[in-house]
């Protein structure tokens, strides 16, 4: 009778030990700081789901170590040892029905709480602000409608980075322009598809200023991997200067400068695909990028700001140098406004990165733009293609870069 | 029609007659030995070990696939696989084991138990067995020739539109993959027909469906899941077909189309699917898991009902897929609280088999080793699939390797593990000896600590936001600390090895035991159904006499009664015993199909034609031609066989015709 007291209880504690420390092991085996972490919410959308996600792990969690406990239970102590051969019973109905009802009740307490965190999360009639974000391969672009309320008074054009307030409803309107993509900041809410020919809607709410990663999630081909995103929140008075600053006029640079020897090559190469609103030609006329001619999706990134945003090409490559993105990554959300608003000065610039993508950007990125393999586009290019430019243009060409603020 | 086999209580070697001489153009095959006897085979059995090689050989191929993924994965911005050949590989990688391995290998397990569980002699339709065998073949060859043509498919399997239209995947890839998959399509819609026929045509007398071995069961009801569900996908297969090939704008928008139409389609296929490939597993440790506890299946009719209503529920929630892609507030709340319903039956079933263990005498052989290990596997896998039907919380998981991780704890943990549980059950039924217990335990030693190293860190990966299907993962979303992704996706790299030594493991044990296996007894495992009563291996015609069936678990209870004082089992005969008195009994006329050239012509005839939509219109003519011609052949061989095959060798002419179908 000891014996088998001592076997069970040290069984137990056998049993105990192994739940505890694999739930242990689960804990500390999550990254600290993880950028995309599903389980930080910053914002109140991401915090209903993470509520959800606080009941329906748990309960998962148990009944998991109650079923596992269970078999291991059975396993040991049904061995044969030496036992006759059991009576053939068919099975207890009872049993069958409390084992089929105890799960549908678990099952309908989880679902009453997700059905009301479905069409909460799906409400759009208490929207402050919207933004359209279009997505396209292998980049997203922001295109902020006119919002007299928030200063807004001529549309924002910007990619890579989604500029927003804190504290307010913004609603996303997603398309794209071929393949569909996904627009997923996991701070701040689930997933959402952008599927070409259809709009759909996802809230966004940020809870405090900061930088929060994301990643394209929906398949989308050959550079699937490299389209992210991040998003940024601003207090509302640092959203304000943000949004002037992004409807400052264009300032050509001055004369003899090498910035303006830049300007040349942007006009006679970036031009065709790139806008810079405000940008002239030599004879006064509006520089307008034409995209649509040659690129299959029709878009290019807008670079009117560029040195505004902190990344560059599809958000593959940060614009910052590693210590200076550090800064504004790390930075307390009081200080984060004043530090992203200061954008990308000449020291802090990421020079290599900028200048390999401007040396040959399909050896960057994987891209569709060999020129010889344009058959099935009517020779529009997939990405952005390698110009051939010399390194004298690409000095000039990041000289002029910088004054893009 | 027919070869006749002179009845005899050796083992018995079947004595095939010439073929009709009414219709001398169109003569059957006559080898019954070697090469041909394997091509032009309509045996169940034979076409059945045929599917399992053919499904191993790919389970390889897509198990190499899967280990390059790991590799580029191992470490951040992998150079093993560039984009566009890592795009290539997990598409093929789910492709292959999907629709190469895990389905053929069901397929093989059915075709070769499934008549030998209802104590049939073959199945209903065998001509059409044969061509199902010779389409998958195809289909497997067209999808893999695409890497040496131009490269394969790139779209991932759900070749979700427009990025699987001709602008956006210009290679041959996805033509390559649309006709492969067409193709295994039509093998898998004939062999679902032929099955659910003879399930329901061709059992034993006194089996009603209620006394049916509950693997049977299980394959009854992914028949039924098949016949519904494939014509779906073959109808999306055809849109994108005519999208790339021919012009059409299914799924362009430009033209008005809506790119969501794929995503139903091939989910409304894609999610019975899912039950397609996990119900044999079911179905397979509900036959080893009683076997190996002594007892019977506990709670055989809820087994059996919530198998059926998972198949059936299993049609209704195939928009869990698409949480994300829009659908509005009212379909997903509706899917989510089907998905939850679906938790259900599927818990039943796990509770049915913990309680079949419950008060057992188990004896822990490799196939029971891997049946336990599928209960504790898929019960993990169950669990992380209830936290994705919370529609929210799956917004914040799909797509990343939280998905990948539930899947595969689903689908390897519970179908690869019934399967290998099924290979060391029936091994010793199909070829007579028994694989080696001593490296089946270190086979699935290594598969299950590999399997959970694998894949277990892939829920910590999604959880903490790697996406799925990236080619690389970057340091700058990798956190901080030891756990990083970086440890993480080591440890998986290096799981996904010992997975693999786990499986090498097993091809070793197939070798030796080939090799210096002894004779298996005639009951290794003192079984319980009727598979059993025939020898191993069985005859060409499986049973000497058709067995007349009086209980659930039949075989079990000629060998046992229950003593009425103690209540405990009495053993009243052997396995031995048994199979001596049925061969000693036997029938004296036995009929089975004849051999046939035409479902192999017929198979390369619509090959050829698939070839065609990327070969151009000679290419497609060479393969109709070819298809007319086996057509022909097929319906000109004799149905009903002429009056010299008929005549019995010993003169008797009394006659048992089984199968004239072909």
């Amino acid at each position: 009778m000891d014996t088998v007291n001592n076997v069970k209880s040290s069984r137990r504690r056998i049993s105990t030990t192994v739940a505890g420390l694999t739930g242990l092991l689960f804990l500390a085996g999550c990254a600290t700081n993880a950028p995309q972490d599903t389980w930080q919410a910053k914002g109140p959308n991401a915090q209903k789901i993470s509520d959800l996600q606080w009941i329906v792990f748990p309960i998962a969690g148990v009944v998991g170590v109650l079923v596992l406990a269970l078999a291991g239970y059975i396993m040991f102590k049904y061995r044969d040892k030496g036992q006759p051969i059991p009576t053939q019973g068919h099975g207890k109905p009872t049993a069958e029905i409390i084992l089929t009802i105890v799960p549908a009740l678990i099952l309908t307490v989880v679902g009453v709480f997700t059905f009301r965190a479905i069409f909460e999360l799906a409400k759009t009639e208490d929207t402050e602000m919207i933004i359209n974000v279009t997505g396209q391969q292998w980049w997203w672009e922001y295109d902020y409608p006119v919002q007299t309320e928030l200063g807004i008074n001529t549309p924002i054009i910007s990619s890579g980075q989604l500029v927003m307030p804190v504290g307010t409803k913004v609603l996303l309107r997603e398309t794209s322009r071929d393949v569909i993509h996904s627009y997923w900041i996991p701070a701040l809410n689930g997933k959402k598809d952008a599927v070409p020919g259809r709009i759909h809607l996802l809230r966004l709410e940020a809870d405090k200023p900061g930088i929060f990663a994301g990643q394209c999630t929906e398949f989308c081909g050959l550079s699937h991997a490299n389209m992210r995103m991040e998003a940024v929140a601003l207090s509302k008075e640092d959203f304000a200067k943000w949004v002037a600053s992004q409807q400052k006029a264009y300032t050509s640079p001055a004369d003899g400068t090498l910035a303006k020897e830049g300007e040349t090559v942007f006009l006679n190469q970036c031009v065709r695909c790139h806008q810079v609103n405000g940008l002239k030609k030599a004879d006064g006329t509006p520089a307008l990028a034409a995209p649509d001619e040659n690129v299959y999706s029709g878009a290019a990134p807008n670079l009117s700001h560029l040195m505004s945003r902190n990344t560059f090409a599809g958000a593959m490559f940060d614009l910052l140098r590693k210590s200076c993105r550090a800064d504004v990554w790390d930075a307390t959300s009081e200080e984060f406004g004043a530090k992203y608003l200061a954008g990308v000065s000449e020291s802090c610039l990421n020079q290599t990165d900028l200048r390999a993508w401007l040396r040959n950007a399909p050896a960057m990125k994987p891209m569709y733009a060999d020129p010889t393999k344009l058959t099935k586009t009517g020779g529009k290019y997939r990405g952005m293609p390698n110009l051939g430019l010399t390194e004298n243009d690409i000095d000039k060409l990041v000289a002029y870069l910088l004054t893009l603020k | 029609m027919a070869i006749i086999e002179r009845p005899s209580s050796e083992v018995a070697t079947p004595a095939v007659v010439a073929p009709s001489q009414a219709l001398g153009a169109i003569r059957r095959p006559v080898a019954s030995k070697g090469w041909r006897s394997w091509l032009f085979t309509v045996d169940h059995k034979k076409i059945g070990i045929m599917y399992g090689v053919v499904a191993m050989v790919f389970f390889i191929v897509g198990g190499v696939e899967a280990l390059l993924i790991r590799l580029q994965l191992a470490l951040p911005d992998g150079r093993i696989l560039s984009a566009d050949q890592y795009n290539q590989m997990f598409t093929m990688h789910a492709t292959t084991m999907i629709f190469l391995f895990a389905m053929p290998m069901a397929g093989a397990f059915a075709n070769y138990f499934l008549p030998l569980q209802i104590g049939a002699r073959d199945v209903a339709f065998p001509r059409l067995n044969a061509l199902s065998l010779w389409l998958l073949v195809g289909g497997g060859l067209i999808l893999n020739a695409s890497w040496f043509l131009g490269g394969a498919a790139d779209g991932g399997w759900f070749m979700y539109a427009p990025n699987s239209g001709p602008v956006f995947s210009p290679s041959n890839g996805v033509d390559f993959w649309v006709l492969g998959l067409q193709i295994a399509g039509i093998a898998s819609l004939i062999g679902s027909i032929n099955l659910i026929v003879t399930v329901l045509n061709m059992r034993a007398p006194g089996m009603t469906l209620m006394k049916m071995p509950v693997f049977t069961w299980m394959i009854l009801v992914v028949q039924f899941l098949l016949v519904f569900s494939l014509p779906v996908i073959t109808v999306a297969l055809v849109l994108l077909m005519f999208q790339r090939s021919y012009g059409a704008t299914f799924f362009d928008v430009s033209q008005g189309a809506d790119p969501l139409l794929w995503q139903h389609l091939f989910w409304i296929f894609g999610h019975p699917e899912v039950y397609v490939l996990i119900l044999p597993g079911f179905g397979i440790i509900s036959e080893v898991l009683p076997t190996f506890s002594r007892k019977p299946l506990f709670g055989y009719p809820f087994v059996v009902f919530s198998g059926a209503s998972i198949g059936l529920v299993g049609f209704g929630v195939w928009a869990h897929h698409m949480f994300a892609a829009g659908l509005g507030p009212v379909s997903v709340a509706v899917f989510s609280i089907s998905t939850m319903a679906i938790a259900i039956p599927t818990g039943v079933k796990i509770f049915n088999w913990l309680l079949t263990m419950w008060g057992g005498k188990i004896w822990y052989t490799t196939a029971m080793k891997f049946a336990i290990g599928l209960v504790v596997l898929f019960t993990i896998g169950g669990l992380s699939g209830v936290t994705h039907s919370v529609a929210p919380s799956d917004t914040q998981q799909t797509d990343t390797y939280y998905i990948v991780a539930h899947f595969h704890y689903v689908l390897f943990g519970g179908m690869v593990f019934g399967l290998f549980s099924g290979f060391y059950y029936w091994w010793p039924k199909v070829f007579g000896k028994l694989l080696n217990e001593k490296l089946g335990s270190w086979n699935f030693w290594f598969m299950v600590i590999g399997m959970n190293l694998t894949f277990g860190p892939m829920h910590i990966l999604g959880l903490q936001g790697q996406p799925r299907r990236m080619y690389v993962w970057t340091e700058a979303r990798a956190g901080e600390g030891l756990f990083n992704f970086g440890f993480w996706n080591m440890v998986s790299s290096i799981g996904s090895f010992v997975l693999a030594v786990g499986i090498l493991f097993f091809l070793i044990n197939v070798v030796i035991t080939a090799r210096n296996g002894k004779q298996a007894p005639a009951d290794p495992w003192d079984a319980r159904t009727l598979e059993w009563l025939a020898t191993s291996p069985p005859k060409e015609h499986n049973f000497d006499r058709i067995p007349v069936v009086h209980h659930l678990d039949e075989f079990f209870h000629r060998k046992y009664e229950e003593d009425p004082n103690t209540h405990t089992m009495r053993q009243i005969a052997t396995g031995e015993e048994l199979i001596r008195a049925e061969e000693a009994a036997a029938d004296s006329d036995i009929h089975l199909p004849g051999p046939s050239y035409w479902p192999l012509v017929l198979a390369i005839g619509i090959g050829v034609l698939g070839l065609g939509v990327v070969y151009g219109t000679p290419v497609m003519v060479v393969g109709a031609a070819v298809v007319l011609l086996a057509s022909f052949g097929w319906v000109l061989e004799p149905s009903v066989p002429e009056a010299i095959d008929y005549a019995s060798p010993d003169g008797d002419g009394h006659s048992k015709e089984i199968a004239t179908h072909g």
